[in-house]
């Protein structure tokens, strides 16, 4: 759904202020009253509850003016930035708002189609029931938490791809100091921190999609595991690139590495001993018609489920803090360089190998 | 490699009957042991706990909360670390409530785990 191909867009997250007040050109008054109309108007018709980003005009303060009026002081480089910035908010509104109006109309259809399927059932035409799995994922259709965990996700894989762009023209101008290295770590670190944390709404809303992997490319699922990448993985991939080591390095991340793959295995092991359980409480006294207690029974028992993503992503996220402590901010920012790239490969992947020309029977 | 030998008591290490399960139970397991998880039978969680104990040499008593004496083991815990009942499971080490599964998680990533093991008397060496 959210398969994007631009890399332009970021949201306006980061600015921590509302883009379009900079973007809309000249505003007049910052409560929200007077203001060209650039592109106001899709931003009042978005449903407020599935607006994620403090998208409401009307808390404009003095702040936002007073930062616009300094921008003509800053560095160009962090003008061409902002500006970037806010083409890419305004971008992405437009597809959210695209996205949204797709969503309705999908939504009214599948009303549609459950009336016609509830005639039909009626007339005696279809024993089936609506409500059956069926092989694509409805997740996303019904299930607004999810939708907005797409949503959402999509966004973060954009941000991502731009954060890693300036990163790398960071890494390779010979004139960029430490110092501001370590912000890009910092914010590197923030920016996986931010995708935990969805992920952890989601997972509430949804824990089965979330370890389906659905809302991810194919080649990262060929790779996934209790709802996400293998920390040990994570090492695997950034160690080679982080080279010179010293030894205290090397003995630090041996270390790591060791106990990511006790916990991982630990965790690989409950899960498969929560496989077992669910597994028996559903196929408890099988015959007898009646399923509700051995379901309901079942359900209880995925509670633990939900656990067992934030867990995965708890250890996912102390190894990411891990590995960046022991390295120095150069070997960090090229790590964190490393690790995204690798992500953004398994996603070109995923795109290469779905538009692979079909060989004809 | 860890060549540890687990501290071991007078008491069995093997879980207590759920029948016998009172509120000094509950503070004598968590008095006398160097490692005690509370823990729901059959808690996947739990299973996640004590094989990272058990990778560092440690096998702790496992004290097993079901329907009927959940309310009281709460009561009793919340008592004992004199503030609201930590969620399942919980691993107490040497008295005291050390915390659940992200804690041992966390420690165990930090490498935190195994010098506190040790102060609690659950290694030696």
């Amino acid at each position: 759904m959210m398969n994007s191909t631009s890399t332009h867009f970021v949201p306006s997250r980061r600015m921590g202020i509302y883009e379009p007040i900079h973007q809309m050109g000249m505003w007049v008054d910052f409560k929200g009253n007077d203001c060209l109309d650039a592109s106001p108007p899709m931003i009042l018709e978005v449903d407020p509850k599935l607006d994620n980003q403090s998208e409401d005009t009307s808390h404009g303060t003095v702040g936002p003016s007073h930062k616009y009026d300094q921008e003509a002081s800053k560095p160009p480089k962090v003008l061409r930035r902002l500006a970037q910035n806010r083409e890419a908010a305004r971008k992405s509104r437009l597809r959210k708002k695209a996205y949204v109006q797709q969503l309705e109309s999908s939504k009214l259809r599948l009303i549609q189609l459950e009336q016609e399927l509830g005639r039909a059932r009626q007339q005696g035409l279809y024993a089936g029931s609506a409500l059956d799995a069926s092989p694509l994922d409805y997740a996303g259709c019904t299930n607004p938490g999810i939708a907005t965990f797409e949503l959402e996700y999509g966004q973060w894989v954009e941000e991502q791809d731009r954060d890693l762009s300036d990163l790398r023209d960071a890494l390779h101008s010979s004139e960029t100091r430490d110092s501001e290295l370590q912000k890009f770590v910092d914010d590197g670190l923030r920016h996986y921190f931010e995708l935990f944390r969805m992920k952890a709404i989601a997972a509430k809303t949804d824990v089965f999609y979330l370890m389906s992997g659905m809302w991810k490319t194919s080649a990262e699922r060929f790779f996934f595991w209790i709802g996400g990448f293998r920390p040990s993985e994570l090492l695997k991939v950034l160690l080679p690139h982080l080279e010179p080591l010293s030894e205290q390095q090397c003995l630090d991340l041996g270390n790591l590495a060791q106990s990511c793959q006790q916990a991982e295995d630990a965790l690989s092991q409950g899960m498969e001993q929560l496989h077992l359980i669910v597994g028996e409480a559903v196929a408890k006294q099988l015959g007898e018609g009646n399923y509700l207690p051995m379901v309901g029974a079942a359900i209880e028992k995925l509670d633990d489920l939900v656990r067992f993503v934030g867990q995965a992503d708890h250890l996912r996220q102390e190894i990411l803090q891990h590995i960046l402590r022991i390295l120095t901010t150069r070997q960090a920012a090229r790590g964190l360089l490393a690790l995204g790239e690798y992500f953004q490969r398994l996603r070109a992947l995923s795109l290469l190998w779905s538009s692979r020309p079909r060989e004809s029977s | 490699m860890q060549q540890a030998i687990p501290y071991r008591n007078r008491a069995p290490t093997s879980s207590p009957p759920a029948f016998a399960l009172d509120g000094r139970s509950v503070r004598e397991q968590v008095a006398e042991k160097a490692v005690v998880v509370f823990a729901r039978r059959g808690c996947c969680m739990c299973h996640v706990m004590k094989l990272l104990l058990h990778g560092h040499g440690v096998y702790p008593s496992i004290f097993h909360v079901d329907d009927h004496n959940e309310a009281e083991v709460n009561e009793e815990l919340s008592k004992i670390i004199g503030a609201a009942a930590p969620q399942l499971p919980a691993v107490f080490l040497a008295g005291e409530l050390f915390g659940g599964i992200e804690k041992i998680m966390g420690a165990h990533i930090s490498g935190e785990l195994v010098p506190r093991l040790r102060e609690a008397r659950a290694l030696w060496l």
